[in-house]
């Protein structure tokens, strides 16, 4: 499929490299799986930083370090890192409507979200495809409720994110032609907190009127599998999809924290009730109680990060 | 929302006739550039002077699906460059010769000029749309300014030859089966010297490595070309492509993870881009009359947009011979020779700050 406007790669078709160490089944040669070192309720340390894109009204970027495999030292080829998350975000606005735009008494909230094509293991195109479109209604689902869209009425908002590095959804080593079992998409949930909570920086950045601020987290129950024998599950916050070998369930909220309330909610995987668990089984209602936890977490990185940015716009006032 | 980035302590008291510097800037920025030029020695709006560039900054290696990546910045433009690659097998190439040569015959230079460019090896795209700016927002086919941007760093890339056919070619040597045959037969020891050239297997090119450069801006602030050519450079030599080879036995091209198999590339030269912008006193054009006119190399947006005529040259200063890869000049006829000459004097002093920070 050609694009007349941009530059096309050979019309044969490319395809990605193949690794030898990709179709061999003598486990020696395979390296370990990334283990997550880190206690289940801890986060990654994350960065977060406004003011990258000084021409647009606001902006953040925010990073999220990758797994390292504890045991080796020496820097991986591409094939055998994990990634961590990198997302950057701009913000335009409000700016007023085209003139042919019917008249709205609030605010119209635009959200666009895009990978980059050097941000998977699979390169990714540049036109947009349904799991970005689904992450920007999800994204928008959890901003609209925090602007306070009565004070710009016929006006709109942009809000772009671009994810340079994203999470993976499974282990590169699963995905040995031995039969994976269908990885649903749990890379996604990772990149959708970090979205929430960049794009609330840049909000804040651009000095749009909020009720709170809004953090995304993430939460999952896990298992580990030891030669075929389950394990009971586990609640781990804030997961790396690699780092376990069977994601059970994840759910991600966008949370605000000064009024308790959640503006966005989304659970994946296989969840009981709490009436219907057995002992030892994660509820549905730990899961979304664990998620508002890791909010909580990215809750104080993102306060902190706006406190220097005012800080540093007081200064240039001044 | 100021288009000027820096601050500045206004010594006049606030009467009620007297803007900020930032208003007056908006209002009128023509005659606001103008005042800051006119008193010799010239300073610009955002006090450097004519001839001075913006500092760079180059980060390598910081993507991890990219086989090389860069992020450079010149004030307040940001590049991101990911280099991929990918593997394009020559029995998918259509109408295509396969070449065989034996090690160090020569032969693998015949034809061999353009193949880069005739099998579409190098595949860089110039991506603005993502809100670097608040004339480019997503949601946009690519626009005049990318997909100039794009073909000018394409041609650029094939004009300059930086990458040598050699390093994107998978070559497959088959195993020399023929000393199975000889043993047998001692009598024709003789002849088998005059035909072992003949019987010796040729080794042929399997696949092409295809390297696709995609080049996205997170941030605008003028003179993207400079940027983002800067950023492909830094990023080609960065990328570390893993070892591949012909698996006979699946058929496929299969690559090695191992770091100390895989190599970097070698490019031939460090070409660097300068750009500048031509500002003329008079807004409307003088027909006759000498007008003044002032160079200002390295453009931010706000002085972009006063300005009609623009030059890029880029230059190549490596083994201390100065060689020009290209002189582009549109949108007037205020630069003529001389000024020519003293822009290309100025790129030399850009090429030796850049090359210096793209080669450490």
């Amino acid at each position: 499929m050609t694009d007349r406007r941009r530059i096309n790669g050979p019309s044969g078709g490319t395809s990605a490299p193949i690794y030898s160490s990709y179709l061999t089944k003598d486990s020696r040669d395979i390296p370990e799986r990334p283990t997550r070192t880190r206690p289940p309720n801890v986060l990654r340390k994350m960065f977060l930083k406004t003011g990258v894109t000084p021409s647009a009204s606001g902006s953040a970027y925010l990073e999220l370090e990758a797994s390292k495999n504890p045991n080796s030292t020496a820097p991986g080829l591409a094939s055998l890192s994990t990634s961590g998350l990198k997302l950057t975000c701009t913000v335009h606005g409000p700016r007023p409507l085209p003139k042919s735009a019917p008249f709205s008494p609030h605010v119209i909230l635009t959200t666009h979200v895009k990978y980059a094509p050097f941000a998977t293991r699979k390169r990714r195109g540049y036109l947009r495809d349904n799991s970005e479109r689904d992450l920007g209604v999800h994204l928008e689902t959890a901003l609209r409720g925090v602007i306070i869209g009565d004070r710009w009425p016929k006006s709109g908002v942009e809000v772009i994110i671009t994810i340079l590095e994203g999470e993976e959804d499974q282990w590169w080593g699963d995905d040995i032609g031995r039969g994976s079992v269908g990885a649903a998409e749990w890379g996604m949930m990772s990149v959708l907190s970090g979205c929430i909570t960049v794009a609330s920086a840049a909000i804040a950045d651009a000095g749009i009127d909020c009720v709170d601020v809004v953090a995304g987290g993430v939460a999952a129950v896990v298992r580990s599998r030891n030669e075929g024998k389950a394990h009971m599950p586990t609640l781990v916050l804030d997961p790396v999809p690699s780092e376990h070998k069977e994601i059970v369930a994840a759910c991600i909220v966008g949370y605000l924290p000064g009024r308790d309330e959640i503006t966005d909610l989304w659970v994946k995987g296989e969840i009981g009730h709490e009436n219907n668990t057995s002992s030892g089984n994660t509820s549905y209602d730990e899961l979304a109680d664990n998620a508002v936890q890791a909010a909580l977490g990215s809750h104080r990185v993102l306060v902190a990060a706006l406190k220097e940015t005012a800080n540093a716009k007081l200064r240039r006032l001044r | 929302m100021s288009t000027i980035a820096h601050p500045s302590p206004s010594n006049n008291p606030q009467s009620s006739l007297s803007f900020p510097r930032e208003t007056f800037a908006k209002l009128s920025p023509h005659p606001y550039l103008l005042a800051h030029l006119t008193p010799s020695p010239s300073k610009r709006a955002n006090s450097r002077s004519t001839a001075q560039f913006r500092t760079p900054h180059i980060n390598n290696g910081s993507l991890t699906h990219a086989e090389g990546s860069a992020v450079v910045r010149v004030g307040d433009t940001t590049v991101v460059c990911g280099i991929r690659g990918e593997i394009l097998l020559a029995s998918d190439v259509p109408n295509y010769r396969v070449t065989t040569g034996a090690v160090g015959s020569g032969l693998e230079e015949q034809g061999a000029e353009e193949e880069a460019k005739d099998l579409d090896l190098l595949v860089p795209n110039i991506e603005l749309s993502t809100g670097c700016s608040p004339q480019f927002l997503p949601g946009q086919a690519p626009g005049t300014l990318a997909q100039s941007l794009s073909t000018r760093v394409y041609s650029l890339l094939h004009s300059s030859r930086i990458i040598d056919n050699e390093e994107l070619r998978i070559w497959y040597e088959p195993p020399d089966l023929s000393a199975l045959g000889s043993n047998r037969e001692d009598e024709s020891m003789e002849d088998s010297e005059d035909s072992e050239e003949e019987d010796k297997p040729k080794r042929e090119i399997k696949a092409f490595w295809t390297l696709y450069i995609d080049i996205l801006f997170i941030s605008l602030d003028g003179n993207p070309f400079d940027a983002a050519w800067a950023s492909v450079l830094s990023a080609l030599r960065d990328v570390r492509l893993p070892h591949a080879y012909w698996d006979p036995d699946r058929e496929m091209v299969l690559c090695s993870d191992s770091i100390s198999k895989s190599k970097k590339l070698t490019l031939r030269g460090c070409p660097v881009a300068s750009s500048a912008v031509v500002f003329r006193a008079k807004e409307k054009r003088v027909s006759k009359g000498e007008e003044k006119y002032w160079v200002l190399v390295d453009p931010d947006t706000f002085e972009e947009g006063l300005c009609d005529e623009c030059v890029t040259v880029v230059v190549d200063c490596t083994g201390g011979v100065v060689k020009v890869l290209g002189i582009e000049k549109v949108g007037g006829t205020v630069v003529g020779r001389e000024e020519i000459r003293r822009i290309v004097r100025i790129a030399e002093e850009r090429w030796k700050e850049v090359s210096s920070l793209i080669e450490a």
